[in-house]
């Protein structure tokens, strides 16, 4: 877990002495001749690397599987040996890269087999290693520049990969000693030094590459300590094959990766194009993905085979026909980064490319008693492979109990789709970084808590606790108030959402107001008009803070709904002329009216009369000749038909009035009728003795 | 988290305790079982989705209640447990962690209760005997701890501490704590021992482990009080840079949704369930004794349950949408909040914790430059949600995404050269193919100072030249020739020809401009 361990900074030091260019005896044959044209032809000679080649592409392999891993953090140093030292690149993160590398190996080119043996030498590339590693990365100097006071905790450690070949033990000692020597030397002068950081442990890995049909001057030895600063191990190999295998070892193991061998791939053969065949594909990441294993002892029951002698080991998954599970969410305990041991073959750009194409893969545990466990899974984001390690054990959180048997968990009228849509509102998305947003003040994720902020001001939970987010008139003004700033377009918008309230109150339109918790029909009509305005004035109040345009939306409102005390007062007066025209609307209505009355559970109630109010002010906006709202005509109450009063009496008037005669001779009349006085009767005579939710309504 | 409750069994346990002012005779043992009785107790009625174990030991370990969350099982076997023999602690560990692995793997931290009275047994097995031969075992001796998997010891001692340092159990328990890890605690009662001091140190127990960890989630202005379970562990970082442990707030606040395609199965460190609660003005359920009324808990969680919340609002909409919530946990720590269904009826709100820093997906980048999409000039979802914003590419593609070249193997080099034969076949139909594996060899050649190989692969092109049929493109010859000319140059290494970044481009001939003639 620690971030500054020896693998945070890695020198190779690459021999590129005359020696270097001798040949590995190693052949490739890279004419291969098909037998149709291969007649009478003499194929090209084979060719063979040189000792130089054979380093320089099993250090790029290594830095390869590096990268593909660890894309941050664990940062590579490449320096060349002859005469004098090349450094290739820097700790930089933006430098490191393989094509970053091969364009610097390119230039520096083959080593020339002229040069004089006797100036050049690997330890000019050992002693800059020991001074590169001395200087201080970017994530050291973050780190130590955030830690202040206790900069010290960040540690300096490294590891230098020397490629070369060694004349002797005896040259290796003394190659040693002078890595040795310098950091002594180097961390006395760092010492004293702001920029540079004193070495307190350093690995050096030699690695002795001789030509292939040769005997080795340099005997391997296992990690021993030089010093307390300084461990050292001598890896002798055989330059081609051997060096590549004993590099992906080293990688391995500098790194904590293990490999796990992905087997039973389906493949479709070029020639044979309806057959497919099985191919197996060997991944290398971190070793934490084999955790469960480990620890069980289950490696070799998970289908762990040892090759190259035993020294390398990987774990078989069984590949799982896959299926689209983008939207599936599993449990993952962990993701890590994968790179293909052999990544130009066939079957592995089959598979990483498949992978690249966002389809994801489970893999199974092989098991002897051939139950079916899932373990891992293989998934691309971003162009980058992921292996995620899915839990497979007993979960702890089994059967707990259902969200609805909780806190909450009857109320049946949340607000499931508004809240639906506030969330695609408040999604996330990456805002790139710039030194402007930085000196803005907030960071893009301090903003977007901001907007919930925003947003949820006046948010009630429940359909029953709202009226004006049941309203789609209201829905343009509550999609603008809400916004941090508002253009003068959006406060034309906001005012006219207003002013079409006004139009529908003049014209008496119907609000689907919640009748829970009173008893019958719920609020008058304006009063529930009341009811709404004064909720529209709660939402826009929150937010009047936020600009003089917000203000301005909140004065359209109380303008536009304050009515001079004179027309109050006919309101007032009118109310009771109103239910009376409500009683002619429920006779017509008297079926839907009667289920209303019945209705017992309040939500279906609600949302049924909101659907039937919804039809019945469209029936009035559609014929524009009916007459205008009662309440704006004075002394109404004396008059017994109110429509008659006005002119041309509408169609709908009359047969409205056919039907309520009609109907009147069908029942009984109503109780309030009979006993009226002068046509008038008191309603809700009860209502006194009843501290009902009618009086909360009212009040509020 | 599970819990094994592993409780000493031995002789040594039905000791009396001496007691002046109790005119009943009690035993070590009746006071190990109150205490657990409180401890089951105080879990039945607030922590009950823990599940527990109880194993008894004495030179033999038995599995008296498997795991279960049915505290009654529990506090039945805990009264029917008879005596036995000596205290044997190495094995009964042992069974511990077979009982625990068999359930719940390796991954899974867990929390082991040991109660006992302080006399560890006497010669072998006994815990004294065992850590002194800790060293020179074969794999298969091994002592059980560490455990395999995460775990917390806690010991509590039904003896006072002064009894205990004066022999070496002190001393002995706690190089068992380290040999965990250090991951657990000593208990012991305080004064004299009596069921008093028995449930004062219970209460710690409880106090420290089990009250349940209350937390406020919100979202924006709208909030709900929870309870999240099992109670989130401290984290450490990294030991060197950063040794003190992280705690997450209590204050959980949700930055932002996300679609679930697009946080797309992430790794999590742990996963809790969000619970709403109600809060009381008066709770004091973690301290001893103050178990409700059923009956009152039931009717006022009857009330809670029609007071909309705003954790089932969120639920459900989560469900409905999928997507999860970002919230964030701490400082650089975040989570999500999504809804997990166990099986088709029942699914609840569940809140996974990211491994703390400040970009714990890459694929979502940092998370504090996740921004309101109002901040982004257009719409990066769509208007029609078609487009997402993520995943987010690296900036340096990966290996496998970029068609590098490896001639590790002999083959991967023969590939190559076959590759460009193929296509030198085929000119001029396919010359953008050919100059294009061209320069992918001749770039790798260059890098890794395989000359040979450019030298080569010229003369097999001015080869292919000369078998060039009669039929074929006057163009054909000419770029094969071209591209001969150009490795061979390639070859010398000289700075004009061997550039890196320079590419063969292919010839222009009067042939490829299609119809211009008059050579």
């Amino acid at each position: 877990m620690k971030m500054f361990s020896v693998s945070h900074k890695t020198a190779f030091v690459v021999d590129h002495c005359p020696y270097m260019a001798e040949s590995s005896r190693q052949q490739v044959e890279c004419d291969v001749l098909t037998k149709s044209r291969g007649q009478g032809m003499i194929p090209l000679a084979p060719v063979s690397k040189s000792l130089w080649t054979c380093a320089v592409e099993c250090s790029m392999e290594y830095c390869r599987i590096l990268y593909d891993v660890y894309p941050l953090k664990k940062l590579i140093n490449y320096i060349v040996s002859d005469s004098e030292f090349h450094i290739l690149n820097s700790w930089r993160q933006e430098d490191q890269s393989t094509h970053e590398l091969m364009s610097a190996l390119a230039a520096v080119g083959p080593p020339n087999p002229q040069e004089d043996p006797e100036c050049c030498s690997v330890l000019h590339g050992l002693v800059a290693a020991v001074e590169s590693l001395c200087k201080i990365t970017e994530y050291q100097h973050e780190a130590r520049t955030t830690l202040m006071d206790t900069a010290d905790r960040v540690a300096n450690r490294g590891r230098i990969i020397c490629l070369t070949n060694a004349k002797s033990d005896t040259h290796v000692r003394m190659l040693e000693d002078c890595v040795q020597e310098t950091i002594l030397e180097q961390n006395k002068m760092a010492a004293g030094s702001d920029r540079l950081m004193s070495i307190q442990q350093c690995e050096l890995v030699l690695v002795h590459i001789f030509p292939q049909g040769e005997d080795t001057l340099v005997s391997d030895r296992p990690k021993k300590e030089v010093s307390s600063l300084l461990t050292s191990e001598v890896h002798s190999v055989r330059a081609g094959r051997h060096l590549a295998t004993k590099l992906n070892i080293l990688v391995q193991q500098h790194f904590d990766l293990a490999s796990t061998t992905i087997t039973n791939i389906p493949m479709k053969e070029e020639q044979h194009a309806n057959t497919s065949a099985n191919y197996d594909v060997e991944l290398l990441h971190h070793r934490d993905a084999h955790l469960e294993f480990f620890k069980s002892g289950d490696l070799h029951m998970a289908g762990s085979t040892s090759r190259d002698s035993g020294l390398k080991e990987t774990v078989t998954l069984k590949w799982c026909t896959p299926r689209t599970n983008s939207v599936e969410l599993h449990y993952c305990t962990g993701a890590y980064r994968i790179s293909p041991t052999d990544v130009n073959s066939r079957p592995s750009s089959c598979l990483t490319n498949f992978l690249l194409n966002g389809r994801s893969v489970l893999l199974e545990q092989p098991r002897k008693s051939g139950s079916k466990v899932i373990s891992h899974m293989l998934s691309s984001h971003g162009g980058e492979i992921f292996l995620h390690v899915l839990n497979s054990t007993r979960s702890t959180l089994e059967d707990p109990p259902s969200i609805s048997e909780g806190c909450g968990g009857r109320v049946t009228d949340y607000r499931i789709t508004d809240f639906g849509e506030f969330m695609r509102e408040n999604r996330l998305t990456p805002v790139p970084e710039s030194p402007d947003t930085e000196a803005s003040g907030k960071p893009p994720a301090e903003r977007a808590k901001a907007q919930l902020e925003r947003y949820t001001r006046y948010w009630p939970m429940i359909i029953s606790q709202t009226t004006i987010f049941n309203m789609q008139a209201v829905v343009p003004l509550a999609n603008l108030i809400v916004k941090e700033s508002l253009s003068e377009e959006d406060l034309l918008t906001c005012q006219k959402t207003v002013y079409n309230l006004v139009d529908m109150e003049r014209k008496n339109d119907p609000l689907p107001i919640s009748t829970v918790g009173s008893r019958g029909k719920g609020p008058k009509r304006d009063e529930q008009y009341r009811i709404m305005w004064n909720e529209l004035e709660t939402l826009v109040k929150t937010h009047v803070a936020g600009s003089e345009r917000h203000q301005r939306v909140l004065d359209c409102i109380i303008a536009c709904r304050s009515k001079p005390p004179e027309e109050e007062e006919r309101k007032k007066r009118g109310r009771k002329r109103e239910d009376k025209e409500d009683k002619a609307e429920k006779s017509i209505n008297k079926d839907s009216e009667d289920k209303s009355w019945q209705e017992s559970e309040r939500l279906k109630g609600a949302l049924e009369r909101g659907k039937e109010e919804q039809g019945e002010s469209e029936v009035i906006k559609d014929s524009p000749d009916s007459p205008e709202p009662l309440n704006k005509k004075p002394r109404l109450d004396e008059i017994q038909l109110p429509e008659k009063a006005k002119g041309p009496v509408s169609l709908l008037t009359m047969w409205t009035n056919r039907i309520t005669v009609a109907n009147s001779r069908k029942h009984q009349e109503f109780a309030g009728r009979i006993s009226s006085v002068n046509n008038k009767a008191e309603l809700y005579q009860h209502l006194k003795d009843e501290n009902g939710c009618y009086l909360l309504w009212t009040t509020r | 988290m599970p819990t094994v409750v592993l409780m000493d069994a031995s002789l040594s346990m039905t000791r009396p305790v001496s007691l002046e002012q109790c005119s009943e005779e009690l035993q070590r043992k009746n006071l190990a079982v109150a205490g657990l009785t409180m401890l089951f107790e105080h879990m039945a009625n607030n922590y009950r989705l823990e599940f527990t174990s109880l194993v008894a030991f004495s030179s033999l370990w038995e599995l008296l209640v498997p795991f279960t969350r049915d505290y009654n099982t529990l506090q039945e076997a805990l009264s029917n447990l008879e005596d036995y023999d000596k205290t044997c602690l190495e094995s009964a560990l042992h069974g511990v962690s077979n009982v625990v692995q068999q359930e719940w793997g390796h991954a899974c931290p867990t929390q082991v209760v040991l109660v006992t009275d302080g006399s560890l047994g006497i010669g072998k097995g006994s815990l004294r005997h065992s850590l002194q031969t800790l060293k020179g075992r074969p794999e298969d001796k091994k002592f059980p701890l560490p455990f395999p998997f995460p775990a917390k010891l806690f010991i509590m001692c039904i003896a006072n501490a002064e009894e205990l340092q004066m022999t070496d159990t002190m001393h002995n328990l706690e190089q068992l704590l380290q040999l965990n890890g250090g991951d657990g605690q000593i208990f012991t009662m305080e004064g004299q021992l009596c069921l008093k001091s028995v449930q004062s140190m219970f209460g710690r127990l409880i106090d420290e482990v089990y009250s349940p960890f209350p937390a406020v989630l919100r979202c924006g202005n709208l909030a709900s009080d929870v309870q999240v379970f099992p109670r989130p562990e401290p984290v450490f970082l990294d030991e060197e840079i950063d040794p003190m442990p992280r705690h997450i707030l209590t204050d959980l606040e949700i930055v932002g949704f996300i679609e679930i395609g697009d946080i797309s199965s992430p790794p999590v460190m742990s996963r809790h369930l969000v619970l709403p609660i109600v809060v009381n003005k008066e709770v004091d359920d973690v301290g001893p004794g103050t178990t409700e009324e059923p009956e009152e808990e039931t009717s006022a969680n009857q009330q809670a349950g029609k007071v909309p919340n705003f954790c089932v609002l969120l639920h459900g909409s989560l469900k409905v949408e999928g997507m999860v919530a970002l919230v964030q946990l701490g400082p650089e720590w975040y989570g999500m909040l999504y809804s997990q269904a166990d099986s088709k009826k029942k699914s609840n709100l569940m809140m996974s914790l990211f491994e703390p820093g400040p970009e714990p997906l890459p694929w979502l980048g940092k998370v504090s430059q996740l921004g309101p999409i109002s901040d982004a000039a257009e719409n990066p979802y769509g208007e029609d949600d078609s487009k997402s914003p993520f995943p987010l590419q690296p900036k340096i593609k990966r290996s496998y995404a970029q068609n590098v070249t490896v001639w590790i193997k002999a083959s991967g080099l023969q590939t190559d050269v076959q590759k460009i034969l193929r296509n030198a076949r085929k000119l001029p139909e396919k010359t953008q193919t050919f100059y294009k594996e061209l320069n992918r060899l001749r770039k790798a050649a260059l890098a890794f100072g395989f000359w040979e190989l450019l030298k080569g692969v010229a003369e097999l092109l001015e080869r292919e030249c000369t078998l060039l049929p009669d039929t074929a493109h006057p163009d054909a010859a000419f770029q094969l020739s071209h591209a001969a000319k150009q490795l061979k140059l390639a070859s010398t290494g000289d700075s004009q020809y061997a550039a890196f970044d320079q590419n063969i481009n292919p010839m222009h001939t009067d042939f490829s401009g299609g119809g211009a003639a008059g050579m």
